[in-house]
C-alpha cells in the first residue's frame, strides 16, 4: 500500500469489495473506494486569498510532496488551513488520506519545517483533523494533473 | 458472598453493569481539551484506552497471519486490517498523548495489568486456524460498528473529529470477514472448525461489553451515547441470527461460561503474558535516550 495515498494501489480484501463492485456493475477489480464523496464546501483550501505570511506558509508547503507520488501536499488537499499568530507562532491544520498512513510522521514533519522556512514565521505547529474526511475530489485540478502524469487515472 | 450473589456480581461484571443514559448530558462537540473537569477527562481517557487496547492488540494478533493464511490474497488483506487498525490505535493513542501521556506510556512501557483490551482480541489462534481469524474478525467488527455509531454524537469535540473516519475504513473488513463465513460453512470440515472457534470465542467476545471503572462517568459526560447493555444487545441481534443463518450453534448469551478474566479490568487470559513479552520486546532493547532523528528534522 503506497505511504499515504492508496489511490487505486490499496490492497483489497480478497472477493469481498470485488463482488460488492461487480453487483454495483463496477470493474472487477476493486479498490478502496476513494471516488465516493464530493469535495466539501470551500475544500480543498490552497490558500488562496491568503495574504502575509500566511501566504508565504502556503506557497512553502507547496513544495513538500506526498512521499509516495509527486505531489504538492496542498495539491492532494490534505492542508486545512494555515494560521500565524502576531508573534509568529503558525498552526497547519492538515489531514492524512488514511489513518494507517506509514509516514505520518515524516509528513507532518516535513509540512512543521516547510512551514518554519517561511520569513515571519517563528515556530510551527501541526495539528491533524480527519474532519471533514478527505475523497479524492479533493485533489485540485493541478493536483489531477500531477497524479495523471505520474500514471494514476483520476 | 454466597454462590447465588457470587454469580449475580460475576455476571453483572462480566457483561454491561446496570448503567443508565442520564437525562442531562453535554451536547455533541461541546467538550474540549482545555474544558474537561477532573472527572470527564478520567471518562474521555477509559474510553480512548478500550478503543485503543482493543485495535492495538487485536493488529498485533493478525499480524501473525502474514506468513500462514491460506491465500497470497488474504495474507495482503490480514496485514492490510492489521495496518487499518494500527491506524485506528494510533488516531486514540495521540488523543490520550494530546491530554499528556507519551506513546510509552500508552504501549510500550505500560504494565501487562494495565491493559483494557476485551480477552478477545489477545487469545492465540491455536488449532482452530484460519476458521478462528475470520470468526474473530468477524466478531470484532460488528462489535466496532456499534461502539462508533455510538460515539459518533460523542460531547468530546477531538474524538468526534476522528471517528467518521475510522468508520468509513472499518467497512470492508467486516465485508471481508462474513464472506469468508460465507465461504467456509459451505463445507462440512470447515463448519466443523468455524462452530469450535464461535464456541471458544463467543464468551470472550460478550467482554468487548464489559464495564470499567467510569463507566458512569462515560455515560455523564456524554462521551459515549449509548449504554454497553444495548451495544451488547445490538451486537447480539446482528451476529447471532446471522451466525446461525450460516448453520452454526451460538452458545446462549447468558449461559455461556464467561472467562474469570475479564479484560477490561486489567485481568487477561495466560495467552496476554507472551503476547505482551514478544511486542514490548524491542522498545526495551532500544535504547531510547538516544533516538535516531528524522531526515527533515537534521535538514532545520
Amino acid at each position: 500500500m503506497p505511504a499515504n495515498a492508496p489511490l487505486g494501489g490499496g490492497a483489497d480484501p480478497d472477493e469481498g469489495a470485488a463482488s460488492a463492485a461487480r453487483e454495483a456493475g463496477g470493474e472487477a477489480c476493486a479498490y478502496t473506494s476513494y471516488e465516493d464523496g464530493e469535495a466539501p464546501e470551500s475544500y480543498p483550501k490552497t490558500g488562496e486569498g491568503a495574504e502575509g505570511v500566511e501566504a508565504d506558509v502556503w506557497a512553502a508547503l507547496r513544495e513538500v510532496e506526498d512521499p509516495e507520488m509527486p505531489v504538492s501536499v496542498v495539491d492532494l488537499g490534505l492542508i486545512y488551513d494555515v494560521t500565524v499568530e502576531e508573534d509568529g507562532r503558525c498552526t497547519v491544520e492538515m489531514t492524512l488520506t488514511y489513518t494507517g498512513c506509514p509516514a505520518k510522521d515524516m509528513l507532518t514533519n516535513d509540512v512543521r519545517c516547510a512551514a518554519e522556512t517561511a520569513p515571519g514565521v517563528h515556530e510551527a505547529e501541526v495539528r491533524i483533523r480527519y474532519t471533514p474526511e478527505w475523497n479524492v475530489n479533493m485533489v485540485t485540478s493541478a493536483g489531477r494533473e500531477d497524479l495523471r502524469e505520474f500514471g494514476l487515472s483520476v | 458472598m454466597t454462590e447465588n450473589a457470587r454469580d449475580d456480581a460475576g455476571a453483572a461484571a462480566g457483561t454491561t453493569g446496570g448503567y443508565e443514559i442520564p437525562e442531562e448530558t453535554p451536547a455533541a462537540g461541546s467538550l474540549d481539551r482545555d474544558t474537561l473537569t477532573a472527572e470527564q477527562q478520567f471518562a474521555v481517557e477509559e474510553q480512548l484506552f478500550r478503543l485503543a487496547d482493543d485495535e492495538f492488540v487485536h493488529a498485533e494478533r493478525l499480524t501473525e497471519w502474514q506468513i500462514y493464511a491460506p491465500t497470497l490474497e488474504s495474507d495482503l488483506a490480514l496485514a492490510n486490517v492489521a495496518q487499518d487498525e494500527f491506524g485506528h490505535a494510533r488516531l486514540w493513542y495521540d488523543l490520550l498523548q494530546e491530554l499528556g501521556y507519551t506513546e510509552a506510556e500508552c504501549i510500550w512501557e505500560k504494565p501487562a495489568d494495565e491493559w483494557t483490551h476485551s480477552t478477545l482480541v489477545e487469545r492465540p489462534f491455536d488449532d482452530d486456524g484460519w476458521g478462528n481469524a475470520v470468526v474473530r474478525g468477524y466478531l470484532y467488527d460488528v462489535a466496532e460498528r456499534i461502539r462508533l455509531e455510538a460515539l459518533v454524537e460523542t460531547s468530546y469535540a477531538p474524538l468526534a473529529d476522528r471517528v467518521g473516519k475510522a468508520l468509513s475504513e472499518e467497512e470492508y473488513h467486516r465485508e471481508h470477514a462474513a464472506n469468508w463465513l460465507d465461504r467456509l460453512a459451505e463445507d462440512d470440515e470447515a463448519r466443523e472448525r468455524l462452530d469450535a472457534a464461535v464456541d471458544e470465542l463467543f464468551p470472550h467476545a460478550l467482554s468487548l461489553f464489559a464495564p470499567g471503572p467510569n463507566e458512569e462517568a462515560i455515560l455523564e459526560a456524554g462521551v459515549r451515547r449509548e449504554t454497553l447493555a444495548d451495544m451488547r444487545a445490538e451486537w447480539l441481534d446482528t451476529v447471532v441470527p446471522y451466525l446461525e443463518s450460516l448453520g452454526l450453534t451460538v452458545p446462549e448469551p447468558d449461559a455461556a461460561d464467561r472467562p474469570a478474566d475479564r479484560g477490561r479490568d486489567g485481568s487477561h487470559t495466560d495467552a496476554w503474558a507472551e503476547l505482551y513479552e514478544a511486542f514490548t520486546a524491542t522498545h526495551d532493547e532500544i535504547d531510547f535516550d538516544r533516538p535516531a532523528r528524522l531526515r527533515a528534522e537534521e535538514a532545520e
